[in-house]
């Protein structure tokens, strides 16, 4: 009996040494796995990722209450947040750069990772165009930034970047819209519905990387003339979209979790424009600016309606929303002080703007028949005129506001009554571009990083500075974002190499092709 | 009398009882004496007896059989004239005796000692320290060691002279262990002696708790070991136990927080080792580490996010009642058994058991305590509300500067509030005191022991119900515990712990930013608004009040009245294990342990609220798991004569689990229907991890005539979360003792002397789960399948690093124990040196490199520090008795090496980036940088045109941590009476105090008064250095205080303090005046804890107000205030 136990006891005693021995650790790579985790992308659903964060990086502190405020399509009382507005320093718009290059920028650089394989050429030169429409806007607002080694942690341990010039970027991305565009083959497969703005169409894809590169080419004007009329050329030689059914617009559902959602509606209602503030006790303090209100309702500009509202409080328990035209009021740019009557200001349509279903205009035939127009006065355009051209895009960027609901829809007859009355002027050539590019302000807002950077290129409108004490700008309009502060200390080589370049980190520096 | 003894009792309760022990052992017609050394080797107590006298017993013969050490004496001391009984750890074996009870003191003596018989030398020994008799002494002549005996269990002892002795000068030599021999020369014969032992040291005889639970003797640890007794902690509580170590143990840092009754504690033992990593010790509980990781969402971190709450650690969970001591192992040697989790030292608990004993034994404890506020700011109460020096005149303004104090002079007129009504401009003090009410903590507990030699237990159920100070804020917990021991057969025995918490939390206070947090309006409200206005703090659509014009700084009656925060924490401690001889001396143990936790929480900001109108609601549900089966096996033995050596060897199975649901909810649809079904927006995301460490470790004991020890350990870990093929780390220690006192012959006036010295190599920081590939993750909830590179669970995207290894941590560490003067005065100095190499540091990569950090072993830093103990007792006397203990320590912290290029690592920052906190080289850990004035080369003030003062450069202030701290505490013990009071200090730190640098900015600050009546004249130089002449003119005032928040280096402050922290006064109400029911005592007590604040440099605040148990120590800011507890405690047993 005793000798029993002893042997049952040494089984035991065995058998549980056998589990405890540490040489016995098969179930570590299991334990080591996360079951919530994959090991190989699923390329399709990156690049899904990749197009939705290109507008996913805090719309609100990097444009709204930044660069909105630089161009005054919106005014802020505020101190605490009014940077904008006011000129003030404030890292916010920097930090998106962060989220910029941590999502949109890493994703689109994985998914051309994935994608070398010959028989994913469609989905390549879809990444890479999409890679430089991500980049474009971010070397637009900065200046200088990491490029060829951009989001290179893992890939090749680059934990510190150098900083590309804004002239080698425009050039490379130029070259590769070029490319990518050439390499298309009709007969491979593309991401298909994965490709959030085109649905993997081809033709659709070429005429939008044209339309980017009409853009860039333009962007150049100052700076080197010769090549911005080349890749016009070469870009409305390849055909840019010029109808609505061609336009880049991502479209979102109002699902469960905001990045289905519109960004723009997400950030301003959760920061703002919120359903039970019936415009009074706004967080930050936003209203639509008075030069932009202004100049809507100078010209009897039907938009005005479809975007603005005032709130109406005959009934103190129930205040609505009033777009009524002649209602509308915008608040001056500068304030340090809440306004009397704040509601009576206007703010974002709740029924257009505020919807988390509505699109975001990504590239559109509105700014194409702009630059168009502008190609046109430049003499780099054999096409139609220059006032059909401008017409054209007055009327597709009313038009297009038919896509933010029945709340959006503009009547033809509105459209042709207001061309009418506002005729595209023959002028002198800055006379002609006055006008065009004010209407360029007027129809790209809430892009507000295109308005900025065609405001920066052409000088128009011409706006009056706000000159609040304190300001970081010395009172004028700034020119850049500055980068995010956390470069100075971590990435202090390349940051300074890029400073040196391009000039100080501050908001009066122009970029490259500002200059 | 009385008193002592008790002392005595108190000291003792350690040892173990020759009822408890079991031994196996049989004894073949056998000499007694064999039989007793046997005894001697197999149950660790030590005996004397009187050899010349056993021998003439007959054989001994017994069964094998595994029976209680006292059952065993008993069985073959059965039919002798032998008595024997138990002190501390020895057995004393005596010659039975007529005399039934000994006399008390030595003039009894004089009576009672016969008077000369020819030839016998007779006398009595005497403990000096309590008076009691010494049986089992041992009485020699010096010259002639053939000639002795044994004291009886009176003490008295006869002893023999030959009669050539006779005539001769004749010296005895009087020896007891652990007590200093005495040597006595008999000049008269005939005259008896009285003779009186003086402890060698109780140091000789403690036995203190190591790694893995193993019990040492004191004398043969290499290493500096601090025990507190759990009977220290149970009268003055904390609700978070770990906090009552605060001032008691030398080198041991304890920062309570202030989070709030339900929080967390941060506890670093001899300086921060870790540049990003954990630096808390590993806490353990009988040999088996339980689970300290905090609950999420996480302990507040210094910024401060939406419902930022200190949700509570792991050691909150334990019952101070349960516990019979902790062991604080402090050096990397004490720990080295532990491996991977002892870089920072652990935190050994051991639980009280029950004994073998007639009938039920109960102990009640029950304590009340109130609570209120300890630091009442100093604010100024001359000027009102208001911007511009004047009161305001409507309600617009009266929100707008709801919380700004630069109006007019406070006289008493009629001035609207941000409701619209008009009241008296005048000073209100008692904000404060008003919005908080008197927190109440009531605790019981209640246990009972019992059982028989092969079955015993112990149970207890403690509750634990506390009010906070924070209206609505409240707090139950509840602990039951149960321990048994039983002897399944003679070889076989077992041990069980279960133990079950209930923890439910309601409304824990946010913290640190306003959002949330009603602390911030509270201390901020303009000084000549009465707070109670604000109540409720929602109007009647029930939307809140704004008082401000931040829509951030919320009401804090509508945070008290409508945000609702509700966590149930329930945990299981499980513990079991099996102890089985194979040998005499060879046994094994197999042990199991599992730390359950399942947490359940809610979190919900309501509709209405300013900054966030249409609502949030969190809710977290997880289970974590961390469970250890451990086997060793134990084998000792003697070799080479004076050689004993000691051999463990084992393995261990560590594995944790954390499997979980996050819920994010936003926008209730239907306004203040607070469910998950009614939100617009939400994202369900999965929290799971695991992972497993292997290990085996051996440790060898050698003990040298009791003289010199050394002890040897090694262990080796695998880590899941390695790379397979490079996954293991060898962890080895070696220390050392030497019992200078035993060896050689020392001044009389030195009773006790020890030298110790070790080195070790531990680890820490082993790598998070799934950190070695890159890995991609859907995102959960969207419409349309969407794909990112995984985060970590802070959101964190790090740089996969598949050779990343946990850190490694070297410690040198040399020591003395000293007593002099019997014991009156001890002595116990630490000096160590601790080094972690290969840290593991976050480097600081770009963000544009597509991460946030890479983690790299590269980082270095270094903790050399002193520690003093020092112990005394000024007065004895019969009926008094007053004992001083004394601690101090120095820790000399450096961060030698970060990633290279990387001069500084980011650890943490206040709202606004006023301040932050980083780990540099060169410097100490966690220096608070602040941006200096600015100031030219002679020293004048720029300013700007404005006259607004220019921000300099950022400066290091110095660290947030302090690098020394001193406690003292007297006691003292007359007749039922007993007093004490702890008095503990912190110095060399730094602070950065928010509520100052708000204080300033609205203007509530006694330095916002020059100025406000005529203007602020300026002197200084401008930004192109000529004289700069200006006066602020009053309107303006608000404006330049304002701006100092860009100048925060006047916010930071030197953090030293000295705080009355305990005091207790007791009385042990006589127990025979209780008329039937049996109670063995009772005591009653007055306790406060955090009484006075003796001295402190940082104004308005105690500096002790940090709000997170994380690395970045230093920041205050509107947490929940600290609080002075005072009250009542009883303690019975039946």
């Amino acid at each position: 009996m005793m000798k029993m136990k002893k042997i049952y006891l040494g089984v035991c005693l065995v058998s549980i040494i056998t589990i405890m021995t540490p040489g016995c650790k098969k179930d570590f790579v299991a334990i080591n796995t996360d079951p919530n985790a994959i090991s190989t992308p699923t390329v399709p659903y990156l690049f899904s990722k990749a197009e939705l964060d290109a507008f996913n990086a805090g719309y609100y502190a990097s444009q709204i209450s930044n660069v909105a405020g630089f161009i005054q399509h919106f005014a802020n009382y505020k101190l605490t947040s009014g940077f904008g507005d006011k000129y003030l320093t404030n890292n916010e718009a920097g930090t998106a750069l962060n989220t910029y290059y941590q999502n949109t920028v890493s994703e689109i650089s994985d998914v051309i990772r994935y994608s070398q394989d010959p028989a994913d050429v469609n989905k390549l030169s879809q990444a890479r165009i999409w890679k430089v429409y991500v980049m474009h806007r971010m070397t637009d607002m900065f200046g200088d930034l990491p490029y060829s080694q951009a989001a290179q942690g893992y890939t090749n341990n680059t934990f510190f970047p150098v900083y590309d010039a804004q002239s080698a970027i425009y050039s490379d991305m130029l070259n590769e819209l070029d490319a990518a565009t050439q390499a298309f083959d009709a007969n491979k497969a593309t991401f298909g519905s994965a490709d959030l703005l085109y649905g993997g169409n081809i033709t659709n894809w070429k005429k939008f990387a044209y339309s980017l590169m009409l853009r860039l080419g333009m962007r150049l004007t100052k700076v080197d003339a010769v090549n911005a009329q080349k890749w016009v050329q070469k870009a409305i030689a390849g055909g840019v979209i010029l109808n609505d059914a061609d336009i880049a617009v991502m479209k979102y559902q109002s699902g469960s979790n905001t990045i289905n959602r519109n960004p723009i509606a997400v950030d301003l209602i959760g920061n703002d424009y919120s359903a039970t503030a019936f415009g009074l006790n706004l967080i930050e303090g936003d209203k639509y600016s008075d030069t932009y209100v202004n100049y809507m309702k100078s010209n009897k500009d039907p938009r005005l309606s479809v975007m603005a509202v005032v709130w109406n409080y005959a009934d103190p328990n129930n205040p609505v929303p009033d777009t009524t035209f002649a209602n509308q009021k915008g608040m001056a740019n500068g304030l340090t002080s809440q306004p009397v009557n704040f509601q009576s200001y206007s703010e974002p349509n709740p029924a257009t703007i505020l919807q988390y279903t509505a699109p975001v205009m990504v590239l559109t035939n509105a700014e194409t028949n702009f630059l168009l127009t502008e190609a046109t006065l430049r003499g780099w355009n054999n096409g139609e005129s220059a006032a059909s051209y401008y017409n054209a895009g007055v009327t597709a960027a009313m038009h297009q506001w038919a896509l933010f609901g029945s709340a959006g829809v503009i009547s033809s007859t509105k459209i042709n009554a207001y061309l009418a009355a506002h005729p595209f002027a023959a002028g002198t050539f800055d006379q002609q571009m006055q006008q065009l590019h004010t209407q360029f302000w007027a129809s790209m807002i809430y892009d507000e990083y295109e308005s900025f950077s065609n405001w920066r290129r052409t000088g128009y409108p011409v706006l009056t500075p706000v000159n609040y004490q304190g300001n970081n700008s010395n009172g004028t309009i700034p020119r850049r974002i500055m980068y995010p502060l956390s470069e100075a200390s971590v990435n202090s080589t390349n940051y300074n190499a890029a400073n040196a370049r391009q000039g100080p980190d501050l908001l009066t520096t122009h970029v490259w092709w500002d200059k | 009398m009385l008193i002592t003894a008790q002392l005595l009792l108190a000291k003792t309760s350690n040892s173990q009882s020759i009822r408890d022990e079991t031994i196996t052992i049989e004894a073949k017609n056998e000499p007694l004496e064999k039989t007793l050394k046997k005894i001697e080797k197999l149950s660790g107590f030590r005996m004397a007896y009187p050899s010349e006298k056993i021998v003439q017993y007959k054989n001994v013969t017994l069964l094998k059989e595994t029976r209680t050490v006292e059952k065993t004496l008993k069985l073959i001391l059965d039919n002798t004239d032998l008595d024997f009984k138990q002190f501390e750890k020895k057995i004393i074996i005596f010659e039975k005796n007529g005399i039934k009870n000994p006399p008390s003191d030595a003039a009894d003596l004089q009576g009672n000692i016969a008077g000369y018989i020819a030839g016998v030398l007779k006398g009595k020994v005497y403990f000096d320290d309590n008076s009691s008799s010494v049986p089992g002494a041992s009485v020699t002549l010096k010259n002639d060691q053939s000639v002795g005996t044994i004291t009886n269990n009176t003490g008295a002892f006869e002893l023999t002279i030959p009669d050539k002795y006779k005539g001769t000068a004749i010296t005895i030599v009087v020896a007891y262990i652990g007590y200093i021999k005495q040597e006595v020369t008999v000049t008269d014969i005939n005259s008896p002696l009285v003779i009186r032992l003086k402890p060698a040291s109780s140091a000789l005889n403690e036995v203190v708790v190591t790694a893995l639970g193993i019990r040492k003797e004191r004398k043969a640890v290499g290493f500096s070991v601090t025990e507190v007794k759990g009977d220290e902690l149970v009268q003055a509580r904390e609700v978070n136990v770990a906090n009552s170590l605060e001032g008691k143990v030398a080198g041991v840092n304890v920062s309570s927080l202030a989070t709030g009754p339900g929080g967390s504690s941060r506890v670093v033992i001899r300086g921060s080792g870790s540049i990003a990593g954990n630096n808390q010790p590993l806490y353990v509980v009988n040999g088996m580490p339980i689970d300290n990781v905090p609950s999420t969402p996480n302990t507040t971190n210094g910024s401060g996010t939406n419902l930022n709450v200190d949700n509570g650690d792991g050691i909150s969970g334990i019952n101070p009642d349960d516990i019979e001591s902790i062991s604080v192992l402090k050096g990397g040697t004490a720990s080295a058994l532990y491996g991977s989790r002892a870089s920072n030292g652990v935190v050994l608990i051991t639980t009280k058991k029950g004994a073998a004993q007639k009938g039920i034994g109960v102990e009640y404890n029950s304590t009340f305590t109130a609570e209120t506020p300890e630091v009442i700011p100093d604010w100024q109460y001359q000027y009102g509300e208001g911007k511009f020096g004047t009161p305001v005149t409507n309600q617009q303004d009266a929100i707008s500067y709801g919380r700004l104090s630069f109006g007019g002079k406070l006289d008493g007129s009629n001035v609207i509030q941000f409701d619209g009504v008009s009241r008296p401009y005048v000073a209100q003090k008692n904000n404060i005191k008003n919005f908080y009410n008197t927190g109440k903590t009531f605790t019981n507990t209640i246990a009972f022991t019992g059982g028989t030699d092969a079955l015993n237990f112990r149970f207890s159920v403690s509750d634990l119900n506390n009010k906070g100070i924070v209206p609505n804020n409240s707090l139950d917990k509840k602990i039951s515990n149960l321990n048994v021991n039983a002897k399944l057969s003679k070889n076989l025995s077992i041990e069980a712990v279960a133990q079950y918490n209930v923890e439910d939390n309601f409304n824990r206070p946010g913290l640190g930013d306003a959002l949330g947090n009603p602390n911030w309006g509270t201390y901020m409200i303009a000084n000549s608004v009465d707070i109670r206005k604000l109540a409720p703090g929602y109007d009647a659509s029930g939307n809140e009040t704004l008082w401000n014009a931040s829509g951030f700084a919320t009401n804090p009656y509508f945070v008290v009245n409508r945000f609702q925060e509700k966590d149930t924490k329930n945990r299981f401690i499980g513990y079991a294990s099996v102890k089985y001889n194979l040998l005499d001396n060879l046994f094994i143990k197999g042990r199991v342990s599992d730390d359950n936790l399942s947490y359940d929480y809610t979190g919900i900001t309501p509709t209405g609220t300013a900054y966030a109108p249409q609502g949030v609601m969190n809710v977290i549900k997880y289970n974590t798991a961390e469970i250890n089966t451990e086997l060793t096996a134990n084998y000792n033995t003697r070799f080479l004569k004076d050689f004993n050596v000691n051999v463990l060897a084992g393995g261990n199975k560590q594995q944790h689990t954390l499997n979980g649901v996050e819920v994010d909810g936003s926008n209730f649809n239907i306004p203040f229907f607070y469910s998950l079904s009614n939100v617009n927006s939400v994202i369900t995301l999965p929290k799971y991890t695991k992972t497993a460490v292997n290990s085996v470790f051996a440790a060898a004991d050698f003990d040298y005539k009791s003289i010199a020890y050394l002890s040897v350990t090694g262990r080796n870990d695998w880590f899941s979360t390695l790379s397979l093929d490079d996954d293991h780390i060898f962890y080895p220690s070696v220390s050392g003792s030497f019992i200078l006192s035993e060896a050689v012959k020392l001044p009389s006036w030195i009773s006790y002397a020890k030298l110790r010295g070790s080195w070790a190599q531990v680890g820490g920081g082993a790598p998070n789960p799934y950190g070695i590939n890159l890995t991609y993750s859907q995102l959960a909830g969207s419409t349309i399948p969407l794909q990112q590179i995984s985060r970590d669970a802070s959101g964190n995207l790090i740089v996969p690093n598949n050779k990343l290894k946990p850190y490694t941590s070297q410690t040198f560490e040399v020591g003395t124990e000293l007593k002099f003067f019997n014991n009156r005065l001890g002595l116990d100095l630490a000096l160590y040196n601790r080094a972690t190499i290969n840290d593991i540091v976050p480097a600081n990569v770009d963000p544009l490199s597509g991460f946030t950090s890479a983690y790299l072993n590269i980082g270095k830093i270094s903790n050399k520090g002193i520690e003093l103990l020092l112990t005394g007792r000024p007065v004895k006397a019969n009926h008094f008795t007053w004992d001083v203990t004394y601690t101090y320590s120095y820790n000399k912290n450096t961060v030698e090496k970060l990633a290279a290029g990387q001069n500084s690592f980011f650890l943490g920052t206040a709202v606004n980036s006023y301040v932050s906190i980083y780990a540099e080289v060169g410097k100490p850990y966690g220096e608070i940088q602040a941006y200096a004035l600015k100031k030219d080369a002679q020293g004048r003030t720029v300013y700007a045109a404005n006259g607004f003062e220019e921000q300099g450069n950022l400066v290091d202030m110095g660290t947030g941590v302090a690098p020394s701290a001193m406690s003292i505490t007297n006691s003292f013990n007359f007749h039922r009476f007993n007093f004490s009071f702890l008095i503990d200090g912190k110095y060399g730190n730094k602070i950065y105090s928010g509520t100052n640098l708000y204080g300033d900015r609205f203007g509530l600050l006694k330095s916002t008064l020059p100025g406000r009546d005529s203007g602020l004249p300026l002197n200084g130089v401008d930004d192109n250095g000529q004289p700069f002449n200006y006066t602020v003119p009053v309107s303006d005032i608000a404006n330049f205080y304002d701006n100092r928040k860009n100048i925060s280096s006047f916010f930071v402050y030197d953090g030293s303090f000295i705080k009355l922290r305990q005091v207790i006064l007791g009385y042990s109400i006589p127990t025979n005046s209780i008329g039937s029911i049996k109670i063995q005592s009772l005591n009653i007590s007055f306790v406060a804890r955090n009484l006075l604040i003796l001295y402190k440099k940082a104004p308005n605040i105690d500096p002790e107000s940090t709000f997170t148990a994380g690395n970045e120590q230093g920041l205050e800011m509107f947490g929940v205030p600290r609080t002075r507890s005072y009250g009542l405690n009883l303690m019975v047993k039946f």
